[in-house]
């Protein structure tokens, strides 16, 4: 019998990421860095490197898909992209945080750390620590925490290394019922309600 | 033979999520389901669609409205032959959001793809409900639009005029606010102006005295604004009796525009001698009875057949990109799965820039 394929791929940064998991191995793995243009570069990217290895869409058994947190625009490209694919190919898509992605192979008990921009970072804690669910703290005051608590920081993640774990961890997860992938935002919409306060109406 | 087409239509330009299933058979079209996920209450709190609001919303409600559509459709993926997506104009992350779930399952399902237009989608809809001929007139007036187009083809349009500024919609939903009436504006203001006098307060009619089919909303807005003050300063707040006034007022200028380059955009559209010659309407303030009542005598006054839509086609939906997606495809019309989401996509792309002349171009 072949083996399962697993594709992952993510666009929760400045880049266009994919892997695929035959089995256990992964047979192809791709990273283009990118500023924009994610949307257009995505799917033939992926058709690409399914082409190369010789198979299409109806090859795969599960999709696994990057949430974030990250670029809000970025995230939503690689998640809608999924979904969309998981409804035409009958398959599950599974959504994994760039954080687990970054723990897969970190020592524990550590730290995932990334940058949130304005003085912030996203964390989260494996292996023991104050934070064990996704968080959005000041950088400063994460660093401080992890130090105090002994966990180790591990900040950042290749593009390569996150396509990889996505696949990995989403071929774990396979075995059991999961929800549709969805965004991790960690950071709320910009809006304020209007300034202009309406009038007192008159009986 | 039966030839026939099936389209799976997705929308997700602004504030609404929809996805539909349109079929054409021996020339005759069918929408098979018609599924609209509205965001009203999500953006209620900051009087206006917020696009990052929206853009969420659309992410995670597109393939559930998919799956509606084809249940209620009752069909498969297997059945479809196409799918048309709306790639602009419109608050991008909304329209990326889509554009990237069409990709995902046209590329699943094997099938082709069809960027649409979002404005053509509502210019070709007479053509879904009532089989108008090319060439005809089309007033597309809603929150985020207002022009005349003349159609003559799935892809092409020539422009006549439109607003320089806010589009109707937005001016109601303005002054909604301005009147503490609950969004969206239109019906609400509408319902209000049922009781008052149009002819209370003298609103500026703006543009009319210019040649032309442009238009302008925005200082109608704030003379709405500066009127409601000063019966507020007088009286230490809006009275009912003085709210309904301005609202009959400010409706019945709206209207006024609306009608008047009507009819400079029916004479400017008879030169072309069109065999049957129609006026169509869509966009969601062709709900409004007033306009529509002006826009009916119009058309009546100069020989021209006047359509509107079922309101449910007038506002955003996903009927209406599917079918702009099965017009364009007829036509041989493909898409790559590099197809680009188009903030600003204007129809007519020979006609000079009304809104958002900048470096990036026209808005519409």
């Amino acid at each position: 019998m072949r083996d399962r394929m697993i594709l992952g791929f993510d666009t929760s940064a400045a880049h266009c990421a994919a892997a695929l998991l035959s089995g256990d191995e992964i047979v192809a793995l791709r990273a283009e860095e990118m500023g924009r243009g994610q949307a257009e570069r995505l799917m033939p990217l992926l058709e690409e490197m399914l082409a190369e290895q010789g198979i299409g869409w109806r090859d795969l058994s599960v999709i696994g898909v990057g949430i974030g947190p990250g670029n809000f625009t970025g995230v939503r490209i690689a998640v809608a992209a999924a979904r969309g694919l998981a409804l035409s190919l009958k398959i599950p898509a599974i959504g994994v945080s760039s954080l687990d992605a970054l723990a897969e192979d970190g020592p524990r008990p550590m730290r995932a750390l990334l940058d949130a921009r304005r003085g912030d970072v996203y964390v989260q804690d494996f292996g023991g620590g104050p934070r064990p669910s996704p968080d959005l703290v000041p950088r400063d005051e994460a660093i401080a925490e992890a130090a105090a608590e002994g966990l180790d920081i591990v900040e950042g993640v290749s593009a390569e290394a996150l396509a990889t774990a996505i696949a990995r961890i989403a071929a774990r997860r396979a075995d059991t019922q999961q929800p549709r992938p969805a965004p991790l935002y960690l950071r709320s919409a910009d809006a304020a309600p209007p300034a202009d306060p309406p009038p007192r109406i008159l009986d | 033979m039966t030839r026939s087409l099936t389209f799976l239509g997705l929308e997700s330009s602004c504030d609404d999520t929809a996805a539909a299933i349109v079929r054409l058979r021996d020339d005759t079209p069918e929408i098979l389901s018609s599924v609209v996920a509205g965001q009203t209450e999500l953006h209620a709190p900051y009087g206006g669609v917020v696009p990052e609001i929206a853009a969420r919303a659309h992410a995670e409600k597109l393939d559930l409205c998919v799956e509606e559509a084809l249940s209620q459709a009752g069909i498969g993926i297997e059945d479809l032959d196409g799918i048309a997506v709306t790639a602009g104009p419109g608050l991008i992350g909304g329209v990326m959001s889509g554009v990237m779930c069409a990709k995902g399952i046209a590329a699943g399902a094997g099938l082709p793809l069809v960027g649409v237009n979002h404005l053509a989608g509502h210019a070709l809809t007479p053509r879904l409900t009532d089989a108008l001929a090319y060439p005809y007139l089309m007033l597309l007036v809603s929150g985020g639009h207002c022009q005349f187009l003349i159609a003559h083809g799935p892809e092409e349009f020539t422009r006549l005029g439109g607003t320089i500024d806010d589009a109707p919609g937005e001016a109601f939903d303005k002054a909604a606010k301005l009147m503490a009436l609950p969004q969206p504006g239109g019906p609400a203001v509408e319902a209000e102006a049922r009781s008052g006098d149009p002819k209370a307060f003298a609103f500026p009619r703006p543009l009319l005295d210019r040649p032309g089919c442009d238009m302008s909303f925005s200082g109608l807005k704030t003379a709405l604004l500066r009127a409601r003050d000063q019966v507020v300063a007088e009286h230490g707040g809006l009275p009912r009796a003085v709210r309904a006034d301005l609202c009959a007022s400010f409706q019945q200028a709206v209207a006024d525009v609306l009608v008047e380059k009507s009819r400079r955009a029916l004479t400017d559209y008879l030169t072309h001698a069109p065999a049957h010659p129609a006026f169509a309407v869509a966009g969601g303030v062709a709900a409004n009875s007033a306009i529509r009542a002006g826009l009916e005598t119009v058309s009546r006054e100069m020989g021209v057949e006047f359509r509107a839509p079922p309101l449910r086609l007038c506002t955003d939906n996903a009927a209406m990109i599917a079918w702009a997606g099965i017009e364009r495809f007829r036509l041989g019309a493909r898409d790559g799965m590099n197809l680009m989401a188009r903030p600003r996509w204007p129809l007519d792309q020979s006609a000079a820039p009304l809104l958002g002349s900048g470096k990036k171009g026209a808005k519409a």
